[in-house]
Order: structure tokens, then sequence, then C-alpha cells
């Protein structure tokens, strides 16, 4: 049977080369798209963050939750707010367990075999239903009618309900 | 008017229990004022200059403090766990009947993290997990909570909670995970950027929120001419939650 030999050996030569493809496709790119569609450059030097990431992070997170101190440069939820989009393009939702990986943080963390625990408290993308109420600032106009001195009116009131309605609708 | 006077003359008239129309709707709507939490730049480090502190009005909190409770739910996403039965569900601020056996008298307060000065809470946690921040802020740092419990137990105000299953989709603000106790936290990350917790926004004509330590903050002006009563005040845990009508 000396054609069923050489489709076996073909086939074994197939097989062959397709793991020799699997290892030159070799190290995966991590999902960059949804960063590079809002930004061109990470927080720090890209070669920097590759290697420093963790550390940047777990500086941070000790001065934010003791200390109170609440800059955005090495925030997680800026990381997630830049590097994840909520959903891909058929609308389902983009999560760091998804078999996928596709979340930017588990397209590198699968490969390099580093398990985060993160994700089982933060959020691992940005939010999408809104919590309409609680968005404003102090400052903002919105905000309970900060002058001090002038007296409040019944249609600053209106005003109030109105505006947050607004913020629902477009957050 | 003074703001003191302001605030007297409607609790005067709470405890009246009279209407007061136009001129006293003005006053009322000022009751939480911008002032109240000054804008801390991102890059400071709170400081022990402050104490932040709520002084709560129950005769002025129609509702019992349940749009206060709803309020807190839905900025830090809890009481809401898919698998966790009712009571396992998280709870960092709850409503309180109390009933007066003799007289049948009855009020409802809202109860949370009294955010005590002495807080059993941090003195029994083996890890340093549960903490008391600068600015008088008692919180767990979830990072390095290994869910003993201990502060469960010690905390007589029964503030806090454990989360006993895996969840999805916290709110970006409000990191809450499984295996990990939780509890309020004067909505921390609202302070640090110079708003108002999320529960005084909702009642703004019963509660004052603010620093404590500051003789000229309309808390302290407050609490000085009216009081405000700490809950367990035989404790001695002198706590930064007071009320008003207890
Ligand atoms: C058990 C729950 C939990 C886990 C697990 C957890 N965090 Fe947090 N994290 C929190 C809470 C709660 C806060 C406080 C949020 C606040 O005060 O605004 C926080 C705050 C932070 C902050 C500061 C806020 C921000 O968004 O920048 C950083 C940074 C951070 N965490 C990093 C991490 C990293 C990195 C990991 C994984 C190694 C991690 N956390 C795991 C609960 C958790
Ligand atoms: C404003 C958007 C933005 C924010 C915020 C941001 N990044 Fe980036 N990040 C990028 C972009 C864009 C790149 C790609 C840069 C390039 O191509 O050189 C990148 C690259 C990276 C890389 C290297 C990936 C690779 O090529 O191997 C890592 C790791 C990374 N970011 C982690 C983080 C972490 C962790 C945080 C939060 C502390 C963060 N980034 C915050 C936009 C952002
Ligand atoms: C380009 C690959 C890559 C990307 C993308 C990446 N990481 Fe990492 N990360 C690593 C590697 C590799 C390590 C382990 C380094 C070591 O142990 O020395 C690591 C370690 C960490 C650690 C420390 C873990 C521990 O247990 O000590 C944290 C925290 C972390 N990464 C968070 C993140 C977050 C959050 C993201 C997404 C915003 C992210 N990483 C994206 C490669 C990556």
């Amino acid at each position: 049977m000396p054609l069923l030999s050489n489709i076996k050996s073909l086939l074994v030569l197939a097989l062959f080369a397709i793991a020799l493809v699997g290892c030159d496709a070799g190290v995966p790119e991590p999902n960059l798209a949804p960063a590079k569609a809002k930004a061109a450059q990470c927080v720090e030097p890209t070669a920097d963050m590759r290697k420093n990431h963790m550390k940047y992070l777990l500086v941070h997170r000790d001065k934010t939750v003791i200390e109170g101190i609440r800059t955005t440069q090495h925030s997680l939820n800026e990381c997630i707010n830049c590097h994840v989009a909520p959903t891909r393009e058929d609308g389902s939702a983009v999560h760091y367990t998804d078999e996928k990986k596709d979340h930017f943080c588990s397209s590198c963390h699968s490969y390099v075999g580093v398990k985060l625990d993160c994700f089982q408290c933060h959020a691992d993308r940005p939010q999408v239903m809104e919590n309409i109420n609680y968005q404003h600032k102090l400052s903002s106009n919105t905000y309970h009618l900060s002058a001090k001195n002038a007296p409040p009116e019944l249609s600053d009131l209106l005003l109030l309900g109105q505006s947050q309605q607004a913020q629902g609708v477009t957050q | 008017m003074s703001q003191i006077n302001a605030y007297r003359r409607k609790f005067m008239a709470a405890v009246g229990g009279v209407a007061v129309g136009g001129l006293a709707s003005g006053v009322i709507l000022r009751s939480v004022e911008a002032s109240d939490v000054p804008a801390k730049p991102a890059d400071q480090p709170v400081s022990n200059k402050v104490r932040w502190g709520m002084l709560i009005d129950i005769n002025r909190l129609t509702d019992g403090g349940v749009a206060m409770v709803e309020a807190c739910k839905r900025e830090h996403g809890w009481g809401n766990d898919p698998k966790s039965r009712p009571e396992q569900q998280s709870q960092w601020m709850r409503t309180v009947k109390v009933t007066d056996k003799l007289t049948q008298h009855s009020f409802t307060l809202p109860v949370m993290c009294q955010h005590c000065e002495e807080p059993p809470c941090v003195d029994v946690c083996p890890t340093g997990a549960s903490m008391k921040r600068a600015d008088g802020i008692v919180q767990v740092n979830k990072h390095i909570c290994i869910g003993c419990r201990y502060c469960m137990m010690a905390c007589p105000y029964k503030a806090r909670s454990f989360v006993h299953e895996s969840l999805t989709d916290q709110r970006p603000h409000s990191p809450r995970g499984m295996g990990t106790v939780e509890s309020c936290n004067l909505c921390v990350h609202r302070i640090d950027k110079g708003q108002l917790p999320a529960c005084v926004e909702a009642a703004p004509n019963a509660v004052i929120f603010g620093d404590l330590n500051d003789p000229n903050s309309r808390i302290s002006q407050a609490v000085k001419t009216l009081g405000g009563s700490q809950i367990r005040a035989d404790l001695g845990l002198n706590t930064g939650v007071r009320y008003l009508g207890l």
C-alpha cells in the first residue's frame, strides 16, 4: 500500500510543518489595539513598562489606599480605561478570565504564566452601565448650588434634577 | 444669618414638626455645601489635621435613611451579589428601627461604620489590613486582608461584611472581591477628590459632613451647639459619626 504510506508520511510532514510554524509564531503580541486607538504612548516608555509595570502598580496601590494619593499616572483604573475596550465588536464583554485571552493583561500574562488576582476585586473593563447620580464633582455647577451667598431658588432645585438626568443620558 | 443660626432654625422647625414655608426651604437646601470637603491636590497624602465626621439628624430623615442606604448600594455596588443568600449579602449600611417598649415610640436610623477614633477592628487585625487613615477614615486595605473576620467580631456596630463569592464588573472606583472584609469607607475615593460621600448627597437636608478638627467647619459648629450623640458612647470609642435625635 504505497499510496497510504505516502499519505501517512505527507501527514507527518504537514504536522511537523505546522509545529514549526507554531514555534515561529512564538511570542504572541499583547492586544494593544484598544490602547493604540486612544494614545500613542504608554504612561512610561514601552520597554520600561514591559519590565516594570508591576512595580509601578504595587507602589501606587499602597500610596492610594494608605495615604490617599490619587494621581492617575500609575493608577490601575487608568490602565484598564486605556488598554481595555469594554466589549468586542460582536458586543460580548471582555474579561480578564475569558478563554480568548484578548484582554490586554491576559494576552500577555497567560503566555508568561503569571497569574493575577487583581481582577477578583478590580473591574477588568471600563464601566459601561452607569451609576447615574453620583458622578458629578463638587466644583461643577451641577452640584448643590455651590454659590454660598446666592439664596437657592426652587428653580435651582429643578435645574439640579434636570442636569442629573442629562448626565445619566450622556454617560 | 450665620450658618449656625440657620442650622438651629431648621432644627427647631424639625423638632416642632412645622412646615416653615418659603424661607425654610432655602435654608434647608443649603445644608450640604461645597466647602464642607475642600479638594486635596491628588499628589498630596491625607493628613491628620483633618478628621472627617458626619452628623445625622434623625428627625429630618423622613425615610429613616433608606435613601442613604440605596445611594451607598449604587455607589459601591453591594447588596446584590448573585449567588449569596440574603444573610450573606454585604451590608455597608443598614437602617435600624428602635422602639421604646414602654411608650411604643419608635424611630429609624441609618447605621454604618462609625469611624471610631479608637477602632476595635484595627486592634484585632492580624495583618494590619483593618486600618485608620490619617484623616480618621477607618477602612479595609483589601490588598492585605486575609479574610479572617476578626474585625467583624470586634465591631460593636456590626458594620462589616464578608464577600462570599467571586464577582465581576464591580464599580471601578470600589473594588470588591471574594474572601475579603469590607465596610463603609466614607467614600474615600470621593472625599479625596473633594466630593461628599454618596449617602450624604442623598440626604442633604438631614446630614452635615465635614472636618471635626476645624472649629469653623459647619459640622464642628453644629455639634458644638446642638450636641450629637454617639451610639454606645459608653465604649469610649469617640466615633466620627454622630446623631441628633437619638
Ligand atoms: C481583595 C480585593 C482586591 C484585590 C485582590 C486587589 N485590589 Fe487593588 N484595590 C482594592 C481596593 C478596595 C482599593 C481601594 C480603592 C479606593 O480607595 O479607591 C484598591 C486600590 C488599588 C489601587 C489604587 C487605585 C487605582 O485604581 O489606581 C491600585 C493601583 C491597586 N489597587 C492595584 C492592585 C493590583 C496591581 C492588584 C493585583 C496584584 C490588586 N490591586 C488587587 C481591592 C483589591
Ligand atoms: C493613555 C493610554 C494608556 C494608559 C493609561 C496606559 N497605557 Fe500601557 N500602553 C499604551 C500604549 C499606546 C502602548 C503601546 C506603546 C507602543 O506601541 O510603544 C502601551 C504599552 C504597554 C505595555 C507594553 C506592551 C508591549 O508592547 O509589550 C505594557 C506592559 C503596558 N502598556 C501596561 C500598562 C499598565 C500596567 C498601565 C497602568 C499603569 C498602562 N499601561 C497605562 C497606552 C496606555
Ligand atoms: C508584555 C507582557 C505583559 C503585559 C501586557 C502585562 N504584564 Fe504584568 N507581568 C508580566 C510579566 C512577565 C510579569 C512577571 C515579572 C516577574 O515576575 O518578574 C508580570 C507581573 C505582573 C504583576 C506582579 C504579579 C505578582 O504576582 O507579583 C502585576 C501586578 C501585573 N503584572 C499586572 C499587570 C496588569 C494589571 C496588566 C494589564 C494592564 C499587565 N500586567 C500586563 C508581563 C506583562
